[in-house]
């Protein structure tokens, strides 16, 4: 078995040439907006905005930062100038279901038209109707009419009187009323006189007295209804002088939307209700409350424009940032009047998919699902193919007032949702009605190839962003450092990271470090200086750990050699940033009945898949010496002074290095510390996070002193991914710092006992100096013992 | 004209309503006392008493008895309102008044209790049954038997508005002149209706009244007629339509004619 390869410092960290770039500085770059890498996603974003089939709405998922709008955005750029202009919308009045405002559509640009003709024809009403009814003509109809039904009354009373006054009977008006009275000399007869009469002639009176009477409340049971003749003749001629008055002003508003059928019969509409209520415009405010109810009276006559394209090039596209239920499909405000609330359509305030409507709608989807009702609002929108505004606050009864129910408005648009892959996911287990209505994934890559490409594409964005931001160009060297960071973050060899954001920060700092400096550029001394700021500014935990280590509060051997003992490597994640740091494991073992005890699974301190790393580790364990004879022996494993819990699997073979040494009575190098995931074969596995955790020894061991002999094993599975410090890789260079790389657990063992591991021979026996051979030994004794023990002990029958 | 009283009819009318506002202008443009008459009507006084005495009230479809109690209540609740109103058109201004009840038949009470004024200012008509075009009965009598000058005011007029002034260069006519100079408001027109049989004359009229009236500062404007019969006249007033008519009784026209013309017409008119 051969030993593990020490690496080379070329492979512990992939440079970036300079040279590979064939611009100076960025400055000379167009910076063109772009997604780069992300052929999948623009693929799908391509194929999402061309469909023109319900339901093919886009989901955009990926890692925040990866461009996922930035891609949208550059893409819609291209495509929604070129489409129609969508139609406007606006809420016009209902005149005959006024709870019900109708919703009508107009070509771009037109609502605003009409909105501003309706009020200045209301305005313009104000001089005209009052001038019609002012005019001398009007005065002297009505007039007419009056007089007419007095004439009626006068002529009818004045036939009776005359007829009464020929028989010397008077028509006398009383306070109350009328009466007949019987008269001489124009003067009513005096009652004693009246008395001297014959009792025919009174009788006469009374009779003729009577048959007047009934005459005249036959009169006067007409008269009601020559007073409803009278108005209905004076609300006729209020009727024609109006339409009289307004219809030229109406009929120039109709000539201008001559096309538009709708307008037309709205119009129409209008005219017929100035007309029954024109007296509107004669009143003239006095008090003040008055201009609130007079304007609430003409609000009617109002165009509320809730969509107005006329400015707009192409599809709208519209990014709601808080797509809250009301944002989103609109409301139905109101008003505090006296103490109570009130409404009418010109408060029905319209939302972002109205905006959007024809267009596209992007929206944030972790913020629209924060939103209560956001997700059914928008669902129910894109699966009725209409916008229907409903008042939360009435939908939940919370508002007891007059309500709105606005006549729905026709959908037609793209919904990009933009988010993590982890609520795609969810969305996609739990919402049946997610995979109907948004049948188009993009899905982001975490990161790009890192070849000739992907860097260039890198130099482009710093381009942009120091364009954009007004920022410090960056020389190539400078870029070459930032794609070198961008493949320390992809955390894989080939790859740089696709989050671009975080790039996008870098350039920030390093243009602030470069103007600290007096710099023109950003070199790549500032970008360094930006990392290495970034990496300090996270360093405060590591920092502790590092001085409790340095101090022995936590126990780190990292010169002698023990038995049963190794440094394996943790990583923690402290926010943004990550760190590693050694951790001492120990095995033990003693007779037992072959289990492999895992005190952090035992103490509940252990994650699942360290228990499953444990228990690969016991079936090697198993498998390679178990065939023979019983494995008569319990271990039990240990982080030490690990207190927080242990997960994943990646200590897996420090620990079988820590149970192979016990068993074989080999000690361990204590200046190497391990890494790496096994097996049940032995194979050393990939594991994450190792350039932190190679760092983390490094950074131990140069506190102590460098010697040389130090150094760190990692699976040869990681080589690709090392992308160490420079200050790791020129200390390697000088031979102060190792790092190996191996496949086997036969391999690294040899390097850490400094024994061989051993090969079976033909028969599976190992050389009993070999580091297996020892093992079968000492596994050979115990089970001798064991069965010692057991005989020793037995009760006889 | 010096007019120092002015009497004035209320009945409560729409018409007496317009008289009031008359009354109450000319007042406080001439410094005159007002004085408010209201005349409990013995007719209604002695219909009540009739055994035989009903009253048909509009929107009620049965006569009821009169009873004389209730009567008497309501003509005086009619006598304050009467008051009322009065005292209401004069409002804040600053107008010696007062307000006299008297019983009788209303003509001839009415034109007995004006003797003592400078100018008697009633309605065409009052609140008669059938809402008459022509004069009232009060009103003909005070345009037949009262004395003058006598304003006879009719409902939607001012005394303040624009002025027809009959003119035919008699002694009466002059008279009216100056009423209606009196009256006219300052700057405003005076519309003169020129009556002469020679329209040579009726031109020489024109000019010699025009000059005097531009030397007084007073801005008119001139129409011609030959004088004729009331009908007539009554027809040009009409269509000149300019508002209370001046006019005398004492002028070349028969007076016959003048009071058929302001009882046939349907203007308010001032008859001096």
């Amino acid at each position: 078995m051969q030993l593990p390869l020490r690496l080379p410092p070329d492979q512990l960290r992939r440079r970036c040439d300079p040279l590979e770039f064939s611009f100076e500085t960025t400055a000379e770059l167009d910076g063109r907006r772009e997604a780069v890498g992300q052929k999948r996603a623009l693929d799908a974003i391509a194929f999402a905005m061309a469909i023109r089939h319900d339901g093919f709405n886009l989901f955009a998922l990926g890692p925040s930062g990866t461009g996922k709008q930035t891609a949208l955005m550059h893409h819609l750029e291209s495509v929604a100038p070129e489409a129609p202009v969508p139609d406007d919308w606006c809420h016009v009045y209902n005149f005959e279901k006024p709870r019900h405002p109708k919703a009508m559509r107009l070509p771009p640009g037109r609502a605003m038209e009409l909105s501003l003709g309706m009020d200045h024809l209301v305005e313009a009403l104000f001089t005209v109707i009052p001038a019609a009814f002012s005019s001398e003509e009007y005065q002297a109809q009505e007039k007419a009419i009056h007089e007419e039904f007095q004439e009626e009354q006068a002529e009818a009373i004045g036939a009776l009187e005359k007829k009464a006054a020929d028989e010397s009977i008077a028509l006398i008006r009383t306070p109350a009323g009328f009466a007949f009275a019987p008269v001489s000399k124009g003067e009513v007869i005096k009652p004693d006189e009246f008395m001297k009469l014959s009792d025919g002639e009174r009788k006469e009176i009374e009779e003729k007295i009577g048959r007047f009477k009934d005459e005249l409340q036959s009169i006067m049971s007409q008269i009601p209804k020559w007073q409803r003749q009278t108005q209905e003749k004076i609300n006729a001629l209020n009727r024609s002088i109006a339409d009289f008055a307004l219809r030229p002003l109406v009929e120039e508003l109709k000539n201008r939307f001559e096309t538009l059928q709708e307008v037309r019969a709205y119009l129409d509409a209008v005219e017929n209700d100035i007309v029954l209520n024109f007296y509107q415009f004669l009143e003239k405010s006095q008090e003040p409350g008055d201009s609130v109810k007079k304007s609430h009276a003409f609000n009617r006559y109002r165009v509320n424009v809730a969509v107005d394209n006329g400015k707009t090039i192409g599809a709208p596209v519209v990014y709601e940032d808080k797509p809250a239920c009301r944002n989103l499909v609109g409301d139905i405000e109101h008003l505090s009047q006296m103490g109570t609330l009130v409404t009418d359509f010109t408060l029905i305030k319209a939302g972002a998919l109205h905006r959007a409507n024809g267009g596209y709608l992007i929206l944030d989807a972790r913020r629209l699902l924060m939103e209560p009702f956001a997700w059914e609002a928008l669902k129910k929108a894109l699966r009725t193919r209409q916008i229907r505004i409903e008042s939360l606050g009435q939908l939940y009864s919370l508002i007891s007032t007059v309500s709105l129910e606005p006549e729905p408005i026709p959908l037609e648009l793209k919904v990009i949702l933009l988010g993590e892959r982890r609520l795609y996911y969810l969305l996609n287990a739990y919402d049946p009605d997610f995979s109907e209505l948004f049948k188009v994934a993009a899905d982001f890559e975490d990161e790009l190839e890192a070849d000739t490409e992907g860097k260039n594409s890198y130099a482009r964005i710093i381009a942009r962003v120091a364009r954009d931001q007004g920022l410090r160009h960056f020389s190539r060297e400078a870029v070459a450092r930032t794609v070198e960071y961008g493949g320390r973050l992809a955390g894989e060899g080939g790859k740089l990271t696709a989050r671009l954001q975080e790039i996008s920060d870098l350039v920030h700092e390093a243009d602030f470090h470069a103007e600290s400096a007096g710099r023109a550029t950003v070199g790549a001394e500032e970008v360094e200086q930006a990392v290495q700021a970034r990496i300090a500014r996270a360093s405060r935990i590591s920092e502790k750990i590092r001085e409790a280590t340095l101090k022995e509060s936590i126990l780190i051997d990292t010169e002698t050699e023990k038995v049963g003992q190794i440094n394996g490597l943790a990583v923690y994640e402290a926010g943004r940033e990550r760190f590693g740091h050694p951790t001492r494991i120990t095995a033990r073992i003693r007779l037992g009945k072959g289990e492999v005890i895992d005190i952090e699974r035992e103490t509940e301190l252990g994650g699942p898949i360290h228990s499953k790393g444990v228990m690969i580790l016991t079936g090697f364990l198993g498998a390679r010496f178990g065939m023979q004879q019983p494995l008569s022996l319990s271990a039990s494993l240990v982080f030490e002074q690990s207190y927080g819990g242990v997960e994943g699997d990646s200590a897996s073979s420090a620990e079988l290095y820590a149970l192979l040494s016990s068993l074989s009575g080999l000690p361990l190098r204590q200046s190497i510390a391990v890494t790496g995931s096994v097996n049940q074969h032995g194979e050393l596995q990939a594991i994450g996070g190792v350039n932190e955790k190679v760092e983390g020894f490094f950074d131990l061991c140069r506190a102590r002193g460098l010697t040389g002999r130090q150094g760190v094993l990692i699976p040869k599975a990681n080589t690709l991914n090392l992308m160490l410090r420079p200050d790791v890789v020129e200390a390697a260079a000088r031979g102060e710092f190792s790092i190996y790389a191996a496949s086997h657990v036969d391999e690294a063992i040899e390097l850490l006992t400094g024994v061989a591991a051993g090969e079976p021979d033909a028969e599976g026996n190992w050389p009993p100096e070999s580091v297996n051979g020892r093992i079968v030994a000492q596994l050979g004794s115990m089970a001798e013992r064991l069965k010692a023990f057991s005989q020793n002990n037995e009760t006889p029958e | 004209m010096i007019i120092r009283r002015i009497a004035v009819a209320i009945d409560g009318s729409p018409h007496s309503l317009a008289s009031i506002e008359a009354a109450r202008d000319l007042a406080l443009s001439m410094e005159a006392e007002l004085r408010g008459i209201f005349v409990e009507d013995d007719n209604l006084f002695r219909l009540a008493a009739l055994p035989c005495s009903s009253e048909i009230r509009p929107y009620s479809s049965e006569a009821r008895p009169m009873e004389p109690s209730e009567l008497e209540q309501a003509v005086r609740r009619q006598a304050r309102e009467a008051e009322e109103a009065l005292i209401r058109a004069i409002g804040q201004r600053v107008i010696r008044h007062s307000f006299t009840t008297c019983r009788g038949m209303v003509p001839e009470a009415v034109v007995a209790a004006s003797t003592e004024s400078d100018l008697l200012v009633l309605g065409r008509s009052g609140r008669s049954p059938t809402c008459r075009r022509r004069l009232g009965s009060t009103a003909e009598k005070a345009l037949r038997e009262g004395k003058r000058p006598l304003l006879l005011m009719r409902h939607g007029f001012r005394t303040a508005g624009p002025l027809l002034l009959l003119y035919d260069g008699s002694e009466g006519s002059r008279r009216a002149l100056e009423a209606a100079l009196a009256l006219s408001a300052e700057g405003g027109l005076l519309n003169v209706l020129v009556l002469a049989g020679d329209p040579g004359e009726s031109l020489h009229m024109e000019e010699a009244l025009q000059a005097e009236l531009s030397a007084r500062g007073v801005e008119a404007e001139f129409h011609h007629l030959r004088p004729g019969d009331a009908k007539t006249l009554a027809q040009f007033i009409r269509m000149a339509d300019s508002g209370l008519l001046v006019l005398s009784d004492e002028m070349h026209l028969e007076k016959e004619v003048v009071l058929e013309l302001v009882s046939e017409l349907d203007y308010p008119a001032l008859l001096v």
